[in-house]
């Protein structure tokens, strides 16, 4: 045997020093030795050696699986939380989805069975489709105007600091709802007589707002790239949108931020009718001021 | 022989029978880990020194488990709790391997 090096001699003055030497330099356990000594050198040898052994190890076995168990029990867990949650959202997605077109499929059969009872009356008939037309809730297509804001695609550089920003999508968030807004309002004032973005149509008590990283048209997020298309007059689009303040304003940003900017004529575009028709519970018919 | 026996079947009756920790016991798994580690180790090297003692080697257990936990209750109730367990494991880690060097010492001759 290769007995651990004896601590040097003046350490054991001090016995702080001793007890940390002693713990690095030779960690046995004094017990044994003192046993041992108290045996006077003969090996150990009582009837409750064994069990005792036994039990000894056995505490100690069941005591690193009890642990390893744990640990790696509660891991899953968490995990079966997450996909517990997961699957929840999904089957809420779905079920969105579904009643979506469910409403779709009613609104449909709705205009056509009225359609069929105003046959007979053909102007109440024509005011009831404009006025749905307006308000958003038939699909509609005709010629227009699509513009298109892009994020730029490299992120802020304030942000590159080799770590991953804290939410990607924030990276060189230079767009927000107010340029989305302003794009449609300039395009209203333009003559527009229908307007979605991103596929959502607008209605009259359509909002565009933020909220947290994603802009959101009537509570739907909308991620970059932007697409806001207006149904009118193409070329009274065109030619009212490029000489706008706010036409001017993105062909900087473009040049000085690197967004996209883009904007022409389209000869088909189409709508689809708004998926949250407006219940009107305040605003009544009626009272001329 | 024996130990080695009784430590597997302990092992494989924590897997088999999967008891749940009580949520009060859960901080001082970790400390009640490394003392039964230890005390493995440092009766590997006793038997290998052949100063091996039974009795020693289940009190030094029992005891290094119950004063490494009560070390770190105390700490949780003074505030300390976090340090005092990373000073049980520092104690307990480095006479883990001292031992270990040892039992390396003993087997190999180097």
């Amino acid at each position: 045997m290769t007995a651990p090096t004896d601590p040097p001699e003046h350490v054991e003055k001090n016995f702080s020093t001793k007890l940390l030497v002693d713990l690095v330099l030779d960690p046995r356990e004094p017990g044994y030795e003192e046993a041992a000594k108290r045996r006077g050198g003969r090996p150990a040898n009582h009837w409750f050696d064994k069990p005792l052994l036994t039990v000894g190890c056995l505490l100690a076995g069941f005591l690193l699986a009890v642990a390893y168990a744990h640990t790696h029990r509660s891991a899953p867990e968490t995990a079966k939380v997450h996909s517990a949650l997961v699957d929840r959202v999904r089957s809420a997605e779905t079920r969105t989805d579904e009643l979506a077109r469910t409403e779709q499929h009613l609104t449909d059969e709705v205009n056509t069975i009225r359609n069929s009872a105003l046959a007979g009356s053909g102007k109440l008939q024509q005011q009831l489709r404009t006025e749905q037309l307006q308000s958003g809730q038939t699909p509609v297509s005709g010629p227009g105007l699509r513009v298109t804001l892009t994020e730029p695609s490299t992120p802020n550089p304030s942000s590159g600091n080799g770590r991953a920003p804290e939410t990607p999508t924030s990276a060189g968030n230079i767009l927000s709802d107010r340029d989305v807004r302003s794009v449609v309002n300039q395009l209203w004032s333009d003559g527009a007589q229908a307007v979605a973005v991103n596929g959502i149509r607008l209605t009259p008590t359509s909002a565009i707002r933020f909220a947290g990283e994603a802009v959101l048209v009537d509570l739907q997020p909308i991620t970059s790239p932007y697409v806001i298309e207006a149904i009118g007059d193409a070329n009274q689009l065109d030619t009212g949108f490029a000489a706008s303040a706010v036409a001017s304003r993105y062909q900087t940003l473009k040049s000085a931020k690197g967004i996209g900017f883009t904007f022409g004529e389209e000869s088909t575009l189409r709508f689809p009718a708004t998926s949250t028709p407006a219940t009107l519970r305040y605003a009544t018919p009626g009272g001329t001021p | 022989m024996i130990a080695a026996v009784a430590l597997i079947i302990g092992v494989v009756a924590g897997l088999l029978l999967h008891p749940t920790v009580p949520t009060w016991l859960e901080p001082y798994l970790p400390i009640a880990v490394v003392a039964a580690l230890d005390a493995v180790f440092g009766g590997v090297r006793a038997r290998l020194d052949g100063v091996f003692d039974a009795k020693v080697f289940v009190v030094s257990f029992i005891s290094n488990v119950l004063v490494a936990a009560l070390i770190v209750y105390l700490g949780d109730k003074l505030g300390v709790g976090s340090q005092l367990s990373t000073a049980v494991v520092v104690v307990l880690g480095i006479r883990i391997f001292g031992n270990a060097a040892a039992i390396r010492r003993h087997l190999f001759r180097a």
